[in-house]
């Protein structure tokens, strides 16, 4: 339950933030590229990293995690699938083959056929997806925006504690 | 408004992050590690790994494990072996390559076979993964031997509830119906495709012609002669018809043989529907000991199959299940690279272990294993083991180098008490007691070879709660019970996806003549049950197949050997009529 309303919270919290729309969007496709690709690999530490160093939104990204965390397992049969032609395809086998073969390239687990198809549809998707976000924040703000803003549920929503904790991350 | 892309300040709570990463690292390092290690065992093995203490020291290239316990991916409650300690040196670079070359490992207080409290089968529990696939398959493998069964029906001897559908011959009859009618249309058309009938006319009209025809007649030479070339040509191409419908009769007579095959096979089924008791000894061999010499057989085998799985040869990229996680596990994909390290080489082991540990002078062995590797293409040699002691002399070798892989393995063991066993079928147990046991193992390409016996002088015979209601147990009883030395050899050859097993015993001919003394009119009867009433339903079925392929195979020949004859008496005439004409001149 305290999971759902962060989730709200994080929501609202960046639609209503001072940041600009692209960085609401990098923050959520950086954010997805986290949910949609197993966690537990060095390429998400590096991910992570480029979430907390480059001015974007933290909670877009936490959000975008937590949103994408469960599309990421419905999508594994495609990930499979994805990795499975690329890593087997006679063409790309020199590649694949030097990349296995160079100092820690391999602990990215690249050769994994749900890694790797995971991160390439993460990437070829983060592009469209960027700006279908950053269209969809604009349009949030100028149509129902401000109206929201002067809800009660929003002020109430602010008010709890675990919003002065956002506050502290909020680009 | 300009947007700052980096945000500076985040670098120092990044930097705790990682920080604190690397601290719960050093601390968990040797837990991680040791949970990685059994789980990845486990999935390896197909049985559970269990690890009391691993420590990592990195610096210097130094793995310690304490308390190793592999258990059998077999025995529910029994260990495959116990380690008391294992100090492994490794190569601290590879690492980075996600490689893992062991330069020796020193195994010490090894013990095999010990008890465990708990069932440790992992992949006969799941049957996931490749230990699992394995495993099934090995099993299936040795379910295939047609064992036969020392038993006898009880009450009323009937095969009622034979059911036709099991049978073979029934389908493969209909087939062959089919083939016979196929061919029939076949040749017909074949014989119609000849277009002999206008042929065969223009040679009886030239013939004709030549009757009333002048030595001076040219076209009517000429004529003749043609003709003499068309039936020339028409009788080739019904020699060609001729070898199509002898192959084709060849074959429909194959299948007929084939259908007597099968039946032979249909009585046999219908036989091991009675349970009725062989009285040949190499059968009544097999009945008593091939289950219990099967075992041995499977074990090995699952262990080369999975050697093969993770030892392929060769160096194309190759496709494990990936590591178990939440998320699907997907398929790890190898890519080998020559002159590059493999991915997991261990290139010395030396081992020190004890037999008999339970016993109050337990005697202690020393085994070496050398080239243990997933990629024995780029390590170049075989994988080694061999161990030797008081009584005990073991070896084998993995040559998994070539692209066909070769597996030989070999042990004999003297001096161990062999386990006790139910004899199948009949409430009887043999404890064989302390003997002799050989194995040898050979599984070259997809040809197997392998013997496995037991020699014991100490035999002992117990009879079952069961005893007083089975016959046969009786009669088995009457001529074992003072039989006191054991000698089964069991053998295996053949292509490993359906290999021949023949197995031995010394008991084999005591046995036979005992039941073939009590039993032999009894099962002499049954059987012959058993084959009337499986021809009941086969006849039916057979017989006017029969009858069709020999119709079929008639009327082919005779239309061939028809119109060959029509071929050869016309262009006889007309060669004849024609020397008549010319008295033998001979015109340009």
């Amino acid at each position: 339950m305290f999971a759902l309303i962060k989730l709200i919270q994080s929501l609202f919290g960046a639609l209503h933030s001072e940041g600009t729309e692209g960085q609401l969007a990098a923050g959520i496709v950086l954010g997805s590229c986290l949910g949609l690709t197993p966690l537990l690999n060095l390429h998400n530490a590096v991910i992570f990293a480029a979430l907390v160093l480059l001015n974007v939104s933290f909670a877009a990204g936490m959000l975008g995690w937590a949103l994408f965390v469960p599309i990421g397992f419905l999508l594994d049969p495609l990930f499979d699938w994805i990795g499975h032609q690329l890593l087997l395809a006679e063409s790309l086998r020199g590649l694949w083959t030097s990349l296995y073969n160079t100092p820690i390239v391999p602990l990215t687990n690249f050769n994994n056929t749900v890694v790797l198809g995971s991160v390439v549809f993460a990437l070829l998707f983060a592009v469209p997806f960027f700006f279908l976000t950053r269209w969809a924040v604009v349009r949030y703000r100028v149509t129902v925006g401000e109206r929201v803003r002067q809800s009660k549920f929003y002020r109430a929503l602010t008010a709890s504690k675990a919003y002065n904790v956002y506050k502290m991350f909020r680009p | 408004m300009k947007v700052k892309i980096f945000r500076w300040r985040a670098i120092g709570p990044l930097l705790v992050l990682f920080v604190i990463a690397g601290i719960l690292w050093w601390l968990f390092a040797d837990t991680i590690a040791r949970r990685e290690s059994q789980k990845v065992g486990t999935q390896i093995l197909g049985a559970q790994v269990e690890i009391q203490r691993l420590h990592l020291d990195l610096r210097h290239g130094k793995v310690l494990i304490s308390g190793l316990t592999i258990a059998s991916p077999h025995e529910a409650f029994k260990n495959l072996l116990q380690a008391d300690e294992l100090v492994a040196d490794i190569d601290v670079v590879p690492l980075t390559e996600e490689k893992l070359i062991i330069n020796r490992i020193a195994a010490n207080g090894l013990r095999f076979g010990t008890p465990r409290a708990t069932d440790g089968r992992a992949a006969a529990t799941s049957g996931d993964g490749i230990a699992g696939r394995v495993l099934a398959e090995t099993r299936d493998w040795a379910s295939q031997f047609q064992i036969p069964v020392l038993q006898l029906a009880t009450g009323k001897v009937s095969i009622d509830s034979l059911d036709p559908r099991r049978l073979s011959t029934i389908p493969a009859a209909t087939a062959l119906g089919a083939r016979a009618d196929s061919s029939r249309r076949a040749w017909r058309a074949a014989f119609d495709s000849l277009r002999l009938a206008p042929t065969l006319d223009s040679a009886s009209a030239a013939l004709e012609t030549l009757r009333h025809a002048r030595a001076t007649d040219l076209a009517a030479l000429n004529a003749a002669r043609q003709a003499i070339g068309r039936l020339k040509r028409a009788r080739d191409r019904v020699t060609a018809l001729d070898r199509g419908v002898r192959t084709g009769v060849a074959e429909l007579q194959a299948g007929l043989a084939g259908l007597d095959s099968l039946r032979r096979r249909d009585y046999a089924f219908a036989r091991s529907l009675l349970k009725l008791p062989s009285l040949d000894a190499p059968e009544i061999g097999a009945a008593l000991f091939a289950p219990a010499a099967l075992k041995p057989f499977e074990r090995v085998l699952y262990y080369v199959q999975l050697a093969r799985r993770y030892m392929p040869p060769g160096l194309l990229p190759r496709a494990t299940t990936g590591p178990s996680r939440v998320r699907r596990a997907g398929e790890d994909v190898r890519f080998p690279k020559e002159r590059a390290l493999p991915a997991f080489l261990v290139r010395t082991a030396e081992l020190s272990f004890l037999l008999h540990p339970t016993s109050e002078q337990p005697q202690r062995y020393a085994g070496r294993l050398t080239g243990l590797t997933s990629d024995p293409a780029l390590y170049g040699r075989p994988t080694a083991f061999q161990a030797s002691g008081p009584q005990l002399a073991a070896g084998a070798t993995l040559n998994h180098v070539r692209a066909i892989p070769v597996d030989t393995a070999g042990a004999s063991v003297g001096g161990i008490t062999l386990p006790a066993f139910d004899v199948p079928g009949v409430p009887l147990t043999l404890d064989p007691g302390a003997g002799t046991s050989q194995l040898g193992f050979t599984l070259n390409g997809d040809t197997i070879r392998a013997r496995f016996a037991i020699r014991s002088t100490n035999v002992r015979w117990t009879r079952d709660s069961g005893f007083t209601n089975s016959t046969i147990g009786g009669l088995i009883w009457q001529a074992v019970s003072g039989i006191s030395n054991l000698d089964v050899e069991a053998r295996l050859s053949g292509a490993l996806h359906h290999p021949d097993l023949a197995v031995r015993s010394n008991l084999d001919q005591a046995i036979a003549s005992r039941l073939r003394a009590v039993l032999g009119e009894q099962v002499a009867a049954a059987e012959r049950q058993v084959h009337d009433r499986v021809d009941a339903l086969v006849d039916p079925k057979v017989g006017p197949v029969r009858v069709r392929v020999n119709e079929v195979q008639a009327q082919a020949q005779a239309q061939v050997a028809q119109q060959r004859t029509r071929i050869d008496e016309l262009q006889k005439n007309l060669e004849q009529r024609l020397r008549q004409l010319l008295g033998g001149v001979r015109l340009p």
